[in-house]
């Protein structure tokens, strides 16, 4: 399976000191991200695998593989239920 | 052409005067190049699809495509387009609307010239704005429960140069934002005035309010702050104090107040990069206001220097 996700395009970034606030203009709620989700988000302005977001945690943190494939599953499951995923995309 | 640089066209000459002398009575530093463009029609509709926001009497909803953004006026019909890629707003007013046209200026037509000030990177931000007697610029943020007025009252009668007590403006300039304000009665409810001690002012009754001009409270107005400081403000008891605020979540705090961040595709990005920067050459505090502050207006300073 290589399913690909990218961010809904009514999100809106910004990046506060490593930290992120997310908007999502579709919903129109915000949110507030960490470093590493900030990461991931700016990412998934083109898809991505889960392969190549966790790659990009590697390169940027010092974690294992199976560390930041855990963060990348709980990220996204978070980014999926508050629906900053694209849904064309993450299928 | 108005002195604020925002033109009016309207066939009707009685409705253009006044609507010129509104605008000019606002004194705002906008540059050339903006339109209302007016017609008094029998019928207006208000139908709206894809209705996005709501503000007191006022709704909007986006045209298709992200074309931009449509405005309706209910209590007496009236509606606006305003285009994305247009420094135009087109106007719809109905007789009923003409009839009361101070409280359509002041409730829907302010919203319209909201939308249109965003076509010069003006961003809305719920906040009073003010000068203190070192010359640093302050933001006061928050609802409408939020102490702003009484607050923007108490420094204006304490000697500080006050813009708004609500409608600030952001525009980005080089690294910096800045602020530009209207120049309008700071609006206090009865509970402000009895704390300030103040009688006389300008009846607002359709507001439940009473103005009082900065200039009348030994102030002085300021069209324009660079803000060195901002505070998210709520009302306490008796003592006030401050709270340091992390930058992320003074973005947070600051989408909250300007919340037409989340209207437009087109221009999101840049007004939440505006809040972003603001954070960065300001200090960002979470303020809880006691009464002990009018006995000392400058203790505000005390608690963020």
């Amino acid at each position: 399976m290589n399913q690909r996700f990218k961010r809904h395009p009514e999100l809106r970034l910004a990046d506060v000191e490593g930290d992120g606030v997310v908007l999502h203009l579709g919903t129109r709620r915000y949110f507030s991200v960490s470093e590493s989700g900030l990461v991931i988000l700016q990412a998934l302005e083109s898809p991505q695998s889960v392969a190549d977001l966790v790659r990009r945690l590697m390169e940027r943190y010092e974690v294992t593989a199976e560390q930041a494939e855990a963060s990348v599953h709980e990220f996204l499951d978070t980014c999926r239920a508050a629906e900053l995923l694209d849904p064309e995309e993450a299928r | 052409m108005t002195a604020t640089g925002v033109r009016v066209r309207c066939a009707d000459a009685g409705v253009r005067a006044a609507l010129e002398a509104w605008i000019d009575g606002l004194r705002l530093d906008a540059p050339p190049g903006l339109t209302l463009e007016v017609s008094v029609m029998p019928v207006v509709s208000t139908e709206l699809e894809d209705v996005v926001f709501e503000q007191p009497g006022v709704r909007f909803a986006r045209l298709p495509e992200g074309q931009g953004l449509r405005l309706a006026w209910d209590e007496a019909a009236a509606a606006a387009e305003v285009p994305a890629a247009a420094m135009l707003a087109s106007v719809w007013l109905s007789p009923a609307a003409v009839e009361r046209l101070e409280r359509c200026t002041r409730i829907f037509l302010m919203a319209v010239l909201v939308v249109l000030l965003r076509r010069i990177g003006w961003f809305h931000l719920h906040a009073a704005t003010a000068i203190d007697p070192d010359g640093r610029g302050w933001l006061v943020a928050g609802n409408a429960e939020a102490g702003k007025s009484t607050t923007a009252a108490l420094l204006a009668a304490s000697g500080w140069r006050v813009g708004t007590d609500d409608a600030a403006f952001l525009e980005r300039h080089g690294e910096r934002v800045v602020v530009h304000t209207c120049h309008a009665p700071i609006a206090l409810r009865k509970g402000g005035r009895r704390l300030l001690a103040r009688a006389g002012g300008i009846a607002l009754p359709a507001r439940g309010k009473v103005g009082f001009w900065p200039e009348d409270l030994g102030g002085v107005w300021t069209p324009l702050v660079d803000p060195e400081i901002i505070i998210f403000t709520s009302v306490g008891d008796t003592h006030t104090a401050a709270e340091p605020l992390a930058r992320s979540a003074a973005v947070a705090e600051l989408v909250r107040w300007s919340a037409w961040v989340m209207l437009e595709l087109h221009l999101a990005q840049r007004h939440l990069d505006v809040l972003t920067r603001l954070t960065h050459q300001a200090r960002c505090y979470r303020v809880t206001l006691g009464s002990d502050l009018f006995a000392r207006p400058n203790r505000l300073i005390e608690l963020v220097t």
